[in-house]
């Protein structure tokens, strides 16, 4: 049953947005805030970037507001100023990519001033943006999200979470069905949802992590991966793209969001993060990682592989 | 164009036999950029480094392939016979036909075509070699040796010798070792003590030694000619300096009724003490646990009673960092106990003797403290559990050792001669009691050794019973011993004062955790493996870091001794030479792709990866990026496997190298 999401916080999170956003402008302790705002068509949104006080009445918070805004951070930082602080709205699951980042030496701490958002979730897609935020049309990765409210943010907006509604079709469910499949039946799923990828490389623009200057995937003395859009190449892309984020991947769905060809992406990332949380204890969260769970050896490490 | 040359080794016939080499080599011969190929015998002898060198010079070779053995073998010495006609030794490669074809298949066609497809990867492989120049590095010429026993003074006194300054490390308050708990020395009965004594005296009189007594390895850093190793110097609680090991100290100590450990347990001392009269150096440590003041803030007797002021409750742990050059690792060994062991391990104590509960079964090395002058019992053979004299002893030999099903397969080499000296030396002491021993065989070859044997069952009365005994157990103040007899076939029940045991050797606890401080091999018992079991006994696989005495396995004193001299003298080795030639197979970082995600640094065992700015000609910071320091960097590959974006190659084993060897297949 449809239940509908009780997002009347989000009002107030907005107002207290603009408030910080035109105090710490003013006061210079950041050059530039990084924020979402509307767009012509009701209820999209569109991220932004002001450096004006005055510009901080663009500034808003609604359940439009999908993007990742920490890939302005790495590497689409062309438009965002050299020097000075930068300020950034982020929801819990962006902040995790921030730690993240931080923990490998992409970003300093220090740069970068967090207005953490405590959220109720966001819409799947914006395809239609007027919709209700229900129990149907939230995304995937805001049913089971347990991190709706920032820690270790600069500045949180003082508004209370209400509480959410059960919710059903979480990636849990459908890695359990994964899993329920024979061996054979897991290869000729991913095969079909491989065979669809027409190499827009657009999870990879979109992701946090993806910072490499130049891909591994992209290389061609040697060839790592055949880059035309056959089945092996692309089961090559998606496995590195998989293999490259274990252990670092945060969930924030955006690769599953901008696909063109609706490949379920963020499926095999949460697949991949729950091997890692299974195999090592490890899983992204607030907490600055000086090394990541592949970067480490401990001695009580799983060997039994070894034979 | 490449002009390579490949020469297929016979070996003998370790390759011949199953691989036609023949085949391999005209086979090869057609391979694209192939201009020689040919197969010898023995490739790696006189005459086939010459051929290699002949046709180097003859076909204007640019690169060359040997198929032949593992490159862990012979591939130093083909490097250095080409460049010995001017090619750079990295273009020679090897392709490993033997370990990794020959010896591990008997189809002599599916053999035959699979060494040519090797010898095909490595020709694809070779195409890509570059010229890499040779890195050379300072050697510090300094060494430290790990263990103050006997293997460890002989190696340090031989290196001090050569006039090298050396950094002795020792665990226990004392140098010495097992040595020093000794009573007299197979095969000439001389005293242990007097022999041993003199040398731990030179050792800390040595103008060149350093003694760190009573303190642990905590880190080592760097790589050969240029370790930094820190250590632990535990607090002494008495200032070494000060003391002047007048001892008024121990007399005054109420904590008299601590077991003696270096005595087995057998005596007592008290809180503040030295391990054993003749310890070096002569200045006490307070044992924490059992000191009245650290337990209850009350006492220090020591304190008021030490004319010079040495006693000190608060000294603390300090971390010394020494730079040394190379490493000796003398850590020695520790006797097997047939106590009961945990659930789930591989090694398995004895129930059927008593898991070590009956007091008069004890092991050869209590033996030996109840037979030394300086021992608890003054030298008489008192048993422990009543200091009656015993009137039949019986010893039973190999105990731990030798059975696979208590999960020790190795023999521990010592026990028949120490046990033979045993009966002995009993006999000499109590001239009416008898020595039985129980044992499977002899393994006395040394010199004199068969003969000492031969006179402890012909001279000394010694009853030797060919068997294993099945049972152990207390009977009134007697210790039945259940055995049998092989060589007549039948039971055998004894029933004996004492019974000594001769239990296995077996590597000192922590011996594993060490040598993964110092980056070194170990087998499944925890001995230190040497780099080749023939033709590099004392060295390590890893660079700078040599082995002597029991560490590596079992071993009696002058096997021990040859070890420790034969360190030494590769140390001196790498110490006559004031520069270091390095293989430089090491890892580069490609700047312009790097990201400075620092993932290399994470997983790098040696430290190499440095943070390197890049900077623009205005002298803004434009990233980044990892720099791997050539000095340091170890050429394992691991930063080379963790790079996201491939931006680390390791020299001779780069991406495109790899894959063309791949490709070739």
């Amino acid at each position: 049953m449809t239940q509908p999401i009780d997002i009347s916080g989000y009002t107030r999170i907005t107002e207290s947005i603009r408030t910080e956003a035109k105090r710490i402008l003013s006061d210079g302790t950041v050059s530039a805030v990084i924020g979402y705002t509307h767009v012509r068509r009701k209820g999209s949104t569109q991220p932004i970037l002001i450096t004006n006080p005055d510009d901080s009445e663009k500034l808003f918070f609604s359940e439009g507001c999908l993007n990742n805004l920490v890939v302005y951070l790495t590497k689409s930082k062309k438009d965002v100023p050299k020097t000075g602080k930068i300020g950034i709205v982020v929801k819990g699951c962006d902040l995790k990519a921030v730690v993240g980042l931080l923990g490998e030496s992409q970003l300093k701490r220090e740069d970068i001033y967090l207005i953490g958002v405590p959220c109720n979730g966001v819409l799947g897609s914006l395809i239609n943006p007027a919709t209700e935020l229900n129990t149907k049309t939230i995304a995937a990765k805001c049913r089971e999200c347990t991190d709706r409210m920032p820690v270790g943010a600069d500045f949180v907006p003082p508004v209370e979470l209400a509480a959410m509604p059960q919710m059903e079709a979480t990636y849990s469910d459908k890695i359990a069905k994964l899993e329920a499949m024979t061996p054979s039946e897991r290869w000729e799923f991913w095969k079909e949802q491989f065979s669809k990828c027409i190499k827009c490389y657009a999870c990879r623009q979109v992701c946090a992590f993806c910072y490499c200057e130049q891909c591994v995937c992209d290389r061609n003395r040697p060839q790592m991966v055949e880059q035309s859009p056959r089945p092996s190449g692309n089961f090559s892309w998606h496995l590195v793209r998989a293999i490259h984020l274990a252990g670092r991947c945060v969930g924030c769905a955006e690769c599953e969001r901008v696909c063109p060809m609706d490949i379920p992406l963020n499926l095999l990332n949460r697949k991949m993060a729950m091997e890692m949380k299974e195999l090592f204890n490890s899983e992204a969260g607030f907490e600055v990682r000086e090394k990541g769970p592949l970067n480490s050896y401990d001695e009580h490490d799983d060997e039994s592989f070894i034979r | 164009m490449s002009r390579i040359g490949v020469f297929i080794c016979h070996c003998g016939e370790n390759i011949s036999r199953t691989v036609d080499v023949e085949l391999v080599a005209s086979t090869a011969s057609q391979f694209p950029g192939v201009a020689f190929a040919t197969d010898y015998k023995y490739m790696c002898s006189d005459p086939g480094q010459s051929l290699i060198k002949k046709a180097v010079s003859e076909h204007r070779l640019t690169h060359v392939v040997v198929a032949a053995c593992s490159p862990r073998m012979h591939e130093r010495t083909f490097r250095k016979a080409v460049e010995q006609v001017g090619l750079n030794p990295f273009l020679c490669e090897m392709a490993n036909i033997r370990e990794h074809c020959s010896w591990v298949h008997e189809d002599r066609e599916e053999a035959t075509q699979k060494a040519i497809e090797i010898v095909g990867m490595l020709v694809e492989r070779v195409k890509k070699n570059r010229v890499l120049p040779t890195i050379t590095v300072p050697v510090t010429k300094r060494a430290l040796v790990i263990g103050g026993g006997i293997a460890g003074i002989q190696a340090a006194l031989d290196i001090a010798d050569a006039g090298h300054q050396v950094v002795l490390v020792e665990r226990e308050p004392s140098i010495g070792g097992h040595m020093a708990q000794l009573s007299e020395t197979f095969p000439t009965l001389d005293c242990s003590q007097c022999i041993m004594t003199p040398k731990m005296v030179d050792l800390a009189n040595h103008p060149n030694i350093i003694m760190h007594t009573y303190s642990e390895i905590e880190q080592v850093d760097g790589y050969i000619g240029n370790f930094q190793v820190t250590i632990r110097k535990k607090a002494r609680s008495v200032d070494e300096n000060k003391c002047t090991g007048c001892g008024i100290c121990m007399t005054k100590c109420p904590q008299k009724k601590i077991p003696n450990i270096f005595d087995r347990n057998l005596g007592t001392r008290t809180a503040i003490y030295v391990p054993f009269p003749q310890a070096v150096p002569n200045v006490p440590v307070i044992d924490r646990e059992n000191c009245t003041m650290f337990k209850t803030g009350k006492c220090g007797v020591c304190q008021k009673v030490c004319g010079p002021g040495a006693i000190d409750f608060n000294q603390q742990d300090t971390l010394i960092v020494e730079p040394v050059g190379a490493i000796v690792v003398a850590t020695g060994f520790e006797l097997y106990d047939i106590t009961e062991k945990p659930k789930g391990s591989p090694i398995k104590g004895y129930g059927e003797f008593g898991h070590g509960k009956i007091p008069d079964v004890i092991d050869g090395l209590t033996f030996e403290r109840l037979a030394s002058a300086s021992g608890p019992t003054g030298g008489k053979i008192l048993r422990p559990s009543d200091g009656k004299e015993p009137k039949q002893v019986v010893f039973i030999q190999c105990v731990g050792s030798r059975s696979r099903e208590k999960g020790i397969s190795y023999c521990s080499k010592i026990c028949c001669m120490y046990t033979a000296k045993h009966t002995m030396l009993y006999h000499h002491k109590v001239h009416d009691g008898q020595a039985y021993v129980f044992f499977m065989d002899a393994r006395v070859p040394g010199k004199s050794y068969d003969e000492f044997w031969r006179r402890a069952i012909e001279e000394e009365e010694a009853v030797y019973i060919r068997g294993m005994v099945s049972r152990l157990y207390q009977k009134g103040d007697k210790i039945v011993v259940m055995g049998s007899d092989i060589s007549v076939g039948v039971q055998v029940e004894i029933e004996a004062d004492l019974v000594v045991l001769a239990t296995a050797v077996q590597p000192r606890k922590g011996a594993d955790a060490l040598a993964q401080k110092l980056g070194i091999s170990y087998d499944k018992y925890h001995f230190y493996s040497e780099a080749h079991a023939k033709l590099k006994p004392v060295e390590c696989a890893t660079a700078g870091i040599y082995l002597a005495g029991a560490c590596q396995g079992p071993k009696d004193i002058p096997d021990t001794v040859s070890q420790a001299s034969a360190a030494a003298a590769k140390v001196m080795t790498l110490f006559s030479k004031d520069k270091l030639e390095r293989e430089p197979i090491v890892a580069r970082v490609k700047e312009n792709n790097c990201v400075g995600c620092f993932a290399c640094r994470k997983v790098c065992a040696y430290g190499a990866v440095e943070e390197k700015e890049i900077r623009d000609r205005q002298g803004n910071l434009i990233k980044m990026v990892a720099y791997v320091n050539p000095g340091v960097c170890a050429g394992c590959g691991t930063c080379q496997a963790t790079c996201p974006s491939k931006s680390v190659e390791l020299d001779g084993y780069t991406d495109e190298q790899i894959v063309a060897m791949i490709e070739a297949l």
